[in-house]
């Protein structure tokens, strides 16, 4: 039954009744389009496109079904958990409209086998994805082959619709979206203050102990914590530490090799973490002059308060129950258990990556957290809480998924029919705004002169410090992190063209940890950065400052965002059970399950845009301010799943 | 809103089902839902849209009502039916595709003509969704369900364009409003030596449930505004023109026995601008408060506003039998063709 390109049987098709006339029918039945994403609103997209008579579509998703999308990803089923999204979501909607010709890929968009040409294959790309850096790679693509693109999102009741193309619209990168939340390493080290702190501590343990060691993840005590300015010096402090203590910048031995030597013993373990290295902080005294100071625990001596009263427990799910810390160390024990045997069963050498799926990860980080948390006197959580923090987990329904993959194709149509100039940037609100709209469409505004992705010669100026930054940070979290590139090029204009980096794997190894001056690199030297996929040039002018604020590595000038939400903002979720709003976590907590672009898992995510990029905008009717602004606020950092928002 | 007495607690199995939905409207809501039955009258693909969405979000029953047969208008955008369901019956054919988005939920055909059924039909189910009826029903079956605590949805989609209206009676529900407590950081001095108290820090995530009441007019009302009062001709000028455009497209079904349908295309809009006329002056209103275009957009369903009306309205019906949530009162209009969808409370003086 598949559908020849041409000829007769299209004739014959053309004769089942359709709200649509020609021209329009006819734009649409000659158009191809590749639908990025088969998740929440993916499945609900090719729905609407093969019911909507659109002949060829192509769909790219790199992953599998969950029972978690089973609530709303509707092309899928039970029978068809662990197998490709984009393949079985072909399947099914081939069922609604046999007559269709769909192509499935289960890749990532970002594989280099997907480049311009194959993008100019197309008539119109349409976004179903969950997390930012999908989207800024998408966007690229686009803007390079000239194809136009819609572009969208979802948080819980909460939704988003756009279009961009190249030269008419703003692209997806042209308002900077806010950074993603991160916490100062003493707050997570030595002071924490709240539940999201432990949390991230926990997640940064299990790196240490079971996955890729990072320095920048340490979980011990911090002796250059700010705050211990003027203490009467450090070697002070490391006489009161105690032989046990290994951590606080004392001795370099790694926490992983220490643990490595234990066998991973629970409590010794237990003891170092929440005994040992909680004294030696009880030692800096400065920093609980104000504070309340933690009480160390005991492992043989736990106490047993805390948790779920027994009435309770029957009517709550299990991960809805509070855990008393003498469970919380049952747990401990037992889940670092599994994880080294995890570990032991992929050899020597390997490393575990932190799943909040896999229940001895989640565990592992549910106990931890909540350990450290009571020592601190912070409230403890659910593991069912603490999975949507360290997971970041948007929430996500099929209702709000259905809307927005409706007003996709509206826009879709829209452009087909040659009145791109009709299609606006719509919102889903979660209640009517003062002049009544649920929905609310705004005007597309036009690219942004200064945006360093769309513009004619796109430049940026970011502020470093040239005699700590190592070309492997430029390349990991300025180049690809903040700029989006994904297999970078990159030069020094210092008419030589010296090569700092390139995407030939091997090629620049050697420059990883060397730091930016040793290359000659100055305030005011310029780096001309191309990612050849993206067919994406940029020149980044590097200013050297000695110390930016909290922490921070770089920061680029001039295009930087407002700060985070705002208060009032209308957030994705909140629920009877807690906090469900997706909490922030570091930005190595971002998974991107997908594909694609979105955020979700979760929906993930996060803010991506400065909160203030709705007021921004103009709308239709000028009163009009979308409510939704918070949307992209709350969507902008994560995402996991599908469905994500944060345009 | 029974609990489901001894299927009150949900399961670990339904908890993982349905994770990310309760992690936005809550384990309470949820359960809520499980005790609900849904009656959906009309399987076009607006009804196709809310059985979906009704179905995945776990309620306990769902009944599909429809005594027509499947036509090939209904492939552009039923998703329920296969094309070999052709000439068979909307509701039996929907059947199984729509009991495999979820085995949890008890999905019933009814091949029924929903005009024949008696009032107390309606009153078994908790929740009453009309699709594809006559002025005539949808006053009868509005009337029952209003008179007996029953939630009542009617709606419909024509071509580029839709409508879903509500009446929930006088409807309880909570909202959830953050608590915000300050931190009381000092505390701690005083607390050192004591177990990890929990005056140290505040948890300003939790939230406060905030009761409300919402009250709403019968279909009836919603359909007998006398436009000519002063106040009302004031609010009219901020009426949606859907709301007229929907007057119209009831009073075409009722003079036809149909909806304006793709194969007499020319005649059917004819036919409408001739209603829209008649219509306006019977309500005392000038005939150019609504322009020509719509006669020429109201054909057959399109798929994509099917979802935008349906996910609306399935997402109210959540909303009412979770009682959770403000719910939209009274009707919400959607035009495809400029991406307007707006809420308005007409009829209730
Ligand atoms: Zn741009």
């Amino acid at each position: 039954m598949v559908c020849p390109i041409s000829g007769s049987f299209a004739s014959i098709m053309a004769a089942l009744p359709s709200t649509l006339v020609s021209p329009t029918r006819d734009f649409v039945e000659n158009s191809k389009v590749l639908v990025v994403g088969a998740g929440g609103i993916g499945c609900e997209l090719l729905k609407n496109l093969v019911l909507t008579n659109f002949k060829y579509i192509e769909v790219i998703d790199l992953d599998t079904i969950d029972v978690s999308n089973l609530n709303r990803q509707f092309l899928f089923q039970k029978q068809h958990v662990g197998k490709s999204k984009a393949q079985v979501a072909k399947e099914s909607a081939l069922r609604f409209n046999p007559d269709c010709n769909i192509i499935a890929y289960h890749d990532s968009i970002t594989n280099p086998d997907y480049g311009v040409n194959f993008f100019k294959k197309f008539t119109l790309v349409l976004n179903a994805l969950d997390n930012r850096a999908a989207r800024n790679h998408v966007n690229r693509m686009c803007l390079a082959a000239d194809v136009p693109l819609v572009e969208s999102g979802t948080a819980g009741y909460l939704g988003q619709v756009t279009v961009i193309k190249k030269g008419l619209t703003e692209c997806y990168e042209c308002e900077p979206k806010p950074p993603q939340k991160t916490y100062p390493g003493c707050t997570i080290r030595n002071t924490p203050s709240e539940p999201i702190h432990c949390i991230v501590w926990a997640k940064y343990l299990f790196n240490q102990l079971f996955g890729e060691e990072d320095a920048d993840q340490d979980v011990s005590p911090d002796t250059e914590d700010p705050e211990l300015a003027g203490e009467a010096g450090e070697r002070a402090v490391q006489q009161e530490a105690g032989e046990n203590a290994i951590g606080g910048g004392i001795q370099r031995t790694s926490t992983r090799a220490w643990a490595v030597s234990t066998g991973y013993d629970a409590a010794k373990l237990f003891h170092k973490l929440f005994h040992d290295d909680v004294k030696y902080l009880l030692s800096m005294e400065k920093l609980w002059q104000k504070r309340r100071p933690p009480t160390p625990l005991d492992w043989n001596n736990l106490p047993e308060e805390n948790g779920t009263a027994e009435t309770d427990s029957n009517t709550r799910i299990q991960d809805q129950q509070l855990w008393s810390i003498r469970r919380c160390a049952a747990v401990f024990r037992d889940s670092i258990e599994q994880l080294k045997e995890q570990l032991a069963a992929r050899g020597d050498g390997a490393e575990l990556v932190w799943d909040k799926d896999d229940e001895a990860s989640m565990d592992f980080v549910t106990c931890a957290a909540n350990i450290r948390a009571h020592i601190f006197g912070i409230p403890t959580k659910t593991r069912f809480d603490i999975k949507s923090m360290a997971g970041n987990i948007i929430p996500a329904i099929a209702t709000t998924n259905a809307v927005i993959a409706g007003l996709i194709v509206m826009e879709a149509l829209k452009i087909l029919s040659g009145n791109i100039n009709k299609c606006k940037t719509v919102f889903l609100n979660r209640q009517p705004n003062p002049r009544k709209k649920l929905l609310v469409p705004c005007k597309l505004v036009p690219p942004n002169p200064k945006c360093y992705v769309c513009s004619a010669k796109p430049e940026v100026s970011v502020q470093l410090n040239i005699n700590t930054v190592t070309v492997k940070t430029l390349e990991d979290k300025i180049i690809k992190g903040q700029f989006g590139m994904v297999a970078p090029d990159v030069e020094i204009d210092d008419g030589k063209g010296t090569i700092l980096i390139s995407s030939e794997e091997g090629e620049t190894e050697a420059n990883n940890s060397k730091h930016l001056s040793e290359f000659g690199i100055r305030s005011g030297s310029r780096l001309r950065a191309d990612d050849f996929l993206q067919n994406y040039e940029l020149v980044i002018n590097v200013i050297h400052v000695d110390q930016l604020e909290e922490d921070k590595e770089f920061e680029v000038v001039g295009q930087m965002p407002e700060p985070g939400p705002q208060p009032d903002t209308p957030q994705p979720s909140t629920s009877t059970n807690g906090p469900t709003e997706p909490q922030p976590g570091t930005s190595k907590d971002v998974e991107e399950e997908d594909l694609m672009i979105i955020e979700d898992e979760e929906e993930d995510k996060a803010p991506s845009s400065k909160a203030t990029t709705g007021v921004k905008r103009k709308t239709s009717d000028s009163s009009d301010q979308p409510v939704t602004k918070k949307v992209r606020t709350a969507a902008a950092e994560v995402a996991e799943e599908d469905d994500i928002i944060p345009l | 809103m029974a609990d489901g007495g001894e299927n009150g607690a949900i399961s670990e199995a339904e908890a993982a089902l349905y994770d990310r939905q309760i992690r936005l409207w809550g384990l309470d809501a949820q359960r809520r839902l499980r005790a609900s039955s849904v009656l959906i009258a009309g399987l076009k693909g607006l009804g196709a849209e809310v059985a979906k969405n009704i179905v995945l979000s776990g309620v306990k029953a769902v009944t599909l009502l429809d005594h027509q047969q499947v036509t090939e208008e209904d492939f552009s955008s039923q998703f329920l039916v296969s094309r070999a369901d052709l000439g068979k019956n909307r509701a039996e054919a929907s059947q199984e595709r729509t009991q495999n988005l979820n085995p949890n939920v008890k999905v019933t055909a009814d091949t029924e003509d929903v005009k024949d059924k008696p009032n107390e039909f309606f009153t078994k189910f908790n929740v009453v969704c009309l699709t594809c009826c006559s002025q005539q029903t949808l006053r009868r079956v509005g009337h029952v369900c209003h008179d007996n605590g029953v939630k009542f949805y009617a709606g419909n989609v024509h071509g580029y364009c839709g409508y879903m209206f509500a009446d929930l009676g006088e409807h309880d529900y909570v909202e959830e409003k953050p608590k915000i407590v300050k931190a009381d950081k000092e505390k701690g001095e005083e607390d050192k030596e004591g177990p990890a108290g929990k005056k140290a820090k505040v948890d300003t995530t939790e939230t406060v449930m905030v009761k409300k009441t919402a009250s709403y007019c019968r279909w009836q009302e919603s359909q007998t505004v006398d436009w000519t009062s002063d106040a009302s001709s004031k609010a009219m000028k901020r009426t949606p023109q859907m709301y007229f455009i929907m007057k119209v497209l009831l009073r075409f079904r009722e003079d036809h026995g149909r909806d304006p349908a793709v194969s007499s295309r020319e005649e059917d809009k004819v036919a409408l601008l001739r209603l829209r006329d008649d219509v306006l002056t019977e309500m005392k209103l000038k005939t150019d408060l609504v322009g020509d275009e719509f006669a020429s957009q109201c054909f057959a369903a399109l798929s994509p506003v099917c979802a935008v009306v349906g996910g609306v309205l399935a997402q109210e019906i959540v909303k009412a039998v979770s009682g959770k949530d403000a719910p939209l009162n009274n009707f919400f209009f959607f035009n495809g063709t400029d991406d307007s969808g707006m809420v308005d409370c007409i009829g209730k003086s």
